[in-house]
C-alpha cells in the first residue's frame, strides 16, 4: 500500500507540473526567438530549403512562399506554374501552415529572421501591424499596384501610407438563395427590408424554413450582421462619419441593425441556437431552408454539397431604395524586408497583379479576384465581382474594429449570442460593443 | 536489497572507478525535464512580469497584469466566470464521475460475473483521443438530427430534445457529462487497484466481527481506500482545473454559447493565442493567468494531499 501511495503522489507531483507547462509551454514558444518550441520549428525548416535551393543551383533561384491556405494547395501549384513557365530560373516553393496556427509561425520566422521571402498577410490591423514592426518592404513602386482601388489596398496600408500587399482576393458576403423554392412560392429577390420579411413569412406559411441560420458560432454572426446592417444605415456614408467619429455605435441606426437581428427570429429553423455552419450548410444546399447568410468563400462548398442546386444571391436592399454588397479584402500577398531574393519575389507579386493571375485565381478557387476587371466561367462569382465594384460596402467589424483584447468584433459575437439566448436586449448590445470600441478606437475617445 | 540466490556475477552493480558513471545516466530525462518543463515555468513567470506588444516583449512592469487580470473588465469578469465553471466541472466530476466509477470498481471487486469484460468495456473510451470523443459527442448532442434528440423523439418525448450544446443551461454539463464518460474508466481503474490493495484477512476479520453488507463498506472498505479516493480526488481536481480539450473540441475557443463553457485553460488559450478572433495577442496577460493557474492547481493539490493523508488508515 505504502508503495502505492508513493508513486501516486509523484505522479501527481508530476501531474501538477504539467499543468503550467502545458500552458507556458505554447506562450514560451512563440514569444521566444530561439526554435525551442515546435512552433518554431516550421520556420527553421524553410528557410534553410530556400537557402539550399539558391547556392545549389547556380542560375536556379527558390522563392519560399508561406500561406494559411492548405486547402488551396494544389490550385496554388496550378498559379506557380504559370509563373514559372514565364520566368525560368525562378522557383517558387509554396508553403501553407493551418490557419489558426499560421500567425504565431509567421511571427516567430520573422522575429529570428527566418521568414519567407513572399507571404501571405492577414488583412487590415493584424497585417498592418507587421508592416508597422519593419518586417515588409513598401510595394507603392510595384508595377501594376496602382489599378487596385484605394479602399482595396487599404487592407495592407500601413499608418506610413505606403502600401505592402497586393491584395489577392474579395470575400463578399450577402443572402444566397434557392431559385427553384423562390419560384416555386412566386417569390421574388426583396427589394426591401419588408419585403425580405414578406417573403420569409409566406415560406414559413408554406412549412419552408426562410432562413438557414445557427447561432453557436459566434463569428457567423458577426458576418451576418454585416450583411444586414448597411441596410439600416445605407452603407458608406454612414461607415465614413462612424471612422471619424462623427458618430458613434449607439446611433439609431445602428441600433437598429442589431434589432433587424432579432426581428428574423421566428424565420430560423427550429433549435437555431444549437446549430453550426455545417449544419446550415446542409439545411441549405438539401433544400430544407430558402436563404442563407454566408461569404463567397462559401460558394463552393453549397455547390459541392448539392451541384444540381438553382443558387443565387441578393445583395442587402437599403432604406434609400439601393442595395449594397458587404465585401472586405481576404489577405494580400506581401515581401519579407529581409527577403534572401529579394527581386525575384517582387517579380512573383508583380505576376499577381496581372489579368492572367487574376483570372486563373477566380476560375481556380471561384473567388473574386482583387484584380479589377477580372471575369470567370462562374455567373454567381462574376456578379459579386461586379457588385463589388458598383455598390460595395465595407463589413465594419473586420475593417474597422477588429482590435482591442478580446476585440471589438468578438465583443459584438458573444453580445449576439447572448441576445438570442433572452439574456440581453438590443440596447444593450449596443452598450456593450461602443465600450469596447471606446476602450481603443481613437476616434470615440474624443 | 535481497542478493540471497542470485549468483554473484551477474549483478548489474557497476564495479570500481566507473561506479559514478551510473549517475550520469538520467542525463538526458534531466535536460529534457529541465528543457520543457522547468524552464517553461520560469519563463511563463517572467513573461508574466513585463508588458507585451503583440509578440514583442516590451518593459518591465511588475504585477501589472495580474493586477489587469483581476481588477480590469471584461478580464475580472471573465476570470470568476470561468473560475466558477472549473468549480462547477471539479464537483459534477466528483459526484458523477468518480462516484459510479466507485461502485463499478465495487462490483467488478466483489467478482461479479464478467467483470473482466466488463472492466474492458468501461475504460474502452478512454483510449480514444479526446478531440475524437469531443466530436463524436457533438454528432450525438446536435439538435436537429443527433442521435440524443432523434431518440427522446421517438420515444416520445420530443419535448425533452434541445440544443445541449447551443444553450448556456445545458452546455456546460453536456460537457462535463462527456468528460465523466470519458473518464469514467481510468477512475474505475484506480479505485480497484485500491480495492484490490486491502489484505484479505482485515476483510475476513471484521466479517468474523459481524461486517456485512452497507456497514462492511462504510466502516471498512471506504476508509481503507482512503489513498486512492484522496489520489482521485486530486487528480479530478487537476483535471477539472486544466479543462481544455474537450470544451475546445465542442464549443471553439470562445467558450460559446455567451461564455457558458468558458474554463479557466479555455480563457487562457483566448488571451495568449487568439489569433483565431484575429485580436491582439497578450501574452502578458496569458502567462499571468498560467500563473495563476498553476498555484492555484499546485497549491491545493499539495494542501489537499497533506489533509487527506493525515486521515488514511495506515494498515
Amino acid at each position: 500500500m505504502k508503495q502505492f501511495r508513493s508513486r501516486m503522489a509523484a505522479s501527481i507531483f508530476l501531474a501538477a507540473v504539467m499543468t503550467l507547462v502545458g500552458c507556458s509551454g505554447g506562450g514560451g514558444g512563440s514569444g521566444t526567438t530561439d526554435p525551442g518550441g515546435s512552433t518554431a520549428a516550421p520556420g527553421g525548416q524553410t528557410s534553410e530549403g530556400s537557402s539550399g535551393g539558391s547556392q545549389g543551383g547556380g542560375e536556379q533561384v527558390t522563392v519560399s512562399m508561406h500561406s494559411w491556405r492548405v486547402e488551396d494547395t494544389e490550385g496554388y501549384s496550378k498559379l506557380i506554374q504559370a509563373f514559372e513557365a514565364e520566368n525560368p530560373g525562378i522557383k517558387i516553393d509554396f508553403k501553407p501552415f493551418k490557419a489558426t496556427e499560421y500567425n504565431t509561425i509567421l511571427n516567430t520566422a520573422l522575429q529570428s529572421d527566418s521568414g519567407p521571402d513572399i507571404l501571405q498577410l492577414r488583412p487590415y490591423a493584424p497585417g498592418i501591424s507587421l508592416a508597422a514592426a519593419g518586417y515588409l518592404e513598401p510595394l507603392d513602386n510595384l508595377s501594376g499596384i496602382d489599378q487596385f482601388p484605394k479602399d482595396v489596398l487599404a487592407a495592407a496600408t500601413g499608418k506610413d501610407g505606403k502600401v505592402y500587399g497586393v491584395p489577392l482576393s474579395l470575400n463578399s458576403t450577402q443572402f444566397y438563395y434557392n431559385k427553384k423554392i423562390f419560384e416555386d412560392n412566386g417569390l421574388k429577390e426583396p427589394k426591401s427590408w419588408d419585403e425580405l420579411i414578406a417573403i420569409s413569412k409566406t415560406l414559413k406559411e408554406k412549412g419552408i424554413t426562410p432562413i438557414s441560420f445557427g447561432a453557436k458560432e459566434g463569428w457567423l454572426l458577426s458576418l451576418s450582421h454585416g450583411v444586414i446592417a448597411p441596410g439600416t444605415y445605407n452603407g458608406n456614408p454612414f461607415v465614413e462619419k462612424l471612422v471619424k467619429g462623427e458618430v458613434d455605435l449607439t446611433s439609431p441606426e445602428f441600433l437598429k441593425s442589431i434589432e433587424r437581428m432579432k426581428e428574423l427570429v421566428p424565420y430560423f429553423p427550429e433549435n437555431y441556437v444549437g446549430l453550426e455552419l455545417n449544419d446550415m450548410r446542409t439545411l441549405f444546399a438539401t433544400g430544407k431552408a430558402a436563404m442563407f447568410i454566408n461569404g463567397s468563400f462559401e460558394l463552393e462548398g453549397i455547390q459541392k454539397l448539392n451541384p444540381d442546386l438553382q443558387l443565387d444571391f441578393f445583395p442587402m436592399p437599403t432604406e434609400d431604395g439601393k442595395a449594397v454588397l458587404t465585401t472586405w479584402v481576404d489577405g494580400s500577398y506581401a515581401v519579407n524586408a529581409k527577403a534572401k531574393h529579394k527581386a525575384e519575389a517582387l517579380k512573383f507579386l508583380e505576376f499577381m497583379t496581372t489579368q492572367k493571375f487574376g483570372e486563373l485565381f477566380a476560375n481556380e478557387f471561384k473567388r473574386i479576384s482583387a484584380v479589377p476587371g477580372v471575369k470567370t466561367t462562374d455567373p454567381l462569382v462574376n456578379k459579386m465581382a461586379e457588385l463589388s465594384q458598383s455598390s460595395s460596402t465595407p463589413y465594419i467589424m473586420v475593417v474597422h474594429f477588429a482590435e482591442g483584447n478580446p476585440t471589438t468584433k468578438q465583443t459584438l459575437e458573444n453580445a449576439l449570442q447572448g441576445m438570442y439566448l433572452d439574456k440581453m436586449t438590443p440596447e444593450q448590445v449596443v452598450q456593450e460593443v461602443q465600450k469596447s470600441a471606446a476602450s481603443w478606437f481613437e476616434p470615440f475617445k474624443k | 536489497m535481497a542478493n540471497i540466490g542470485v549468483p554473484k556475477r551477474q549483478t548489474i552493480t557497476p564495479k570500481g572507478r566507473f561506479r559514478w558513471i551510473v549517475h550520469l545516466f538520467p542525463l538526458p530525462a534531466l535536460v529534457i525535464y529541465a528543457m520543457f518543463v522547468v524552464y517553461p515555468i520560469f519563463s511563463a513567470f517572467t513573461y508574466s512580469l513585463y508588458e507585451w506588444n503583440g509578440i514583442k516583449q516590451g518593459v518591465f512592469v511588475g504585477l501589472k497584469n495580474f493586477l489587469t487580470l483581476f481588477s480590469v473588465e471584461p478580464f475580472n469578469t471573465m476570470f470568476w466566470n470561468a473560475f466558477g465553471h472549473n468549480v462547477i466541472y471539479f464537483l459534477v466530476e466528483m459526484i458523477v464521475q468518480n462516484g459510479i466509477a466507485f461502485a463499478l470498481a465495487f462490483f467488478i471487486y466483489r467478482k461479479l460475473r464478467g467483470s473482466g469484460f466488463l472492466k474492458v468495456a468501461y475504460f474502452m473510451p478512454r483510449l480514444l483521443s479526446v478531440i475524437v470523443v469531443g466530436f463524436l459527442w457533438k454528432l450525438i448532442l446536435n439538435p436537429n438530427y443527433g442521435a440524443l434528440n432523434t431518440l427522446l423523439t421517438n420515444l416520445g418525448l420530443g419535448s425533452w430534445a434541445k440544443p445541449w450544446l447551443g444553450d448556456p443551461d445545458t452546455a456546460l454539463l453536456a460537457i462535463i457529462l462527456v468528460n465523466c464518460w470519458f473518464g469514467i474508466g481510468f477512475a474505475m481503474l484506480i479505485f480497484l487497484a485500491g480495492l484490490q490493495s486491502i489484505p484479505e484477512e482485515l476483510i475476513e476479520a471484521a466479517r468474523l466481527d459481524g461486517a456485512k453488507g452497507i456497514s462492511m463498506l462504510v466502516k471498512i472498505i471506504l476508509p481503507l481506500c482512503m489513498p486512492a479516493i484522496t489520489i482521485m480526488t486530486i487528480f479530478t481536481f487537476i483535471q477539472a482545473f486544466e479543462a481544455f480539450e474537450l470544451v475546445y473540441a465542442m464549443q471553439g475557443s470562445m467558450g460559446e454559447p455567451f461564455r457558458s463553457t468558458d474554463t479557466l485553460a479555455v480563457y487562457f488559450y483566448r488571451l495568449a493565442f487568439s489569433s483565431a478572433g484575429g485580436g491582439d495577442v497578450a501574452i502578458g496577460l496569458g502567462s499571468a493567468l498560467a500563473v495563476v493557474l498553476f498555484a492555484i492547481v499546485a497549491s491545493v493539490s499539495a494542501l489537499s494531499l497533506y489533509l487527506m493523508r493525515k486521515r488514511e488508515v495506515q494498515h
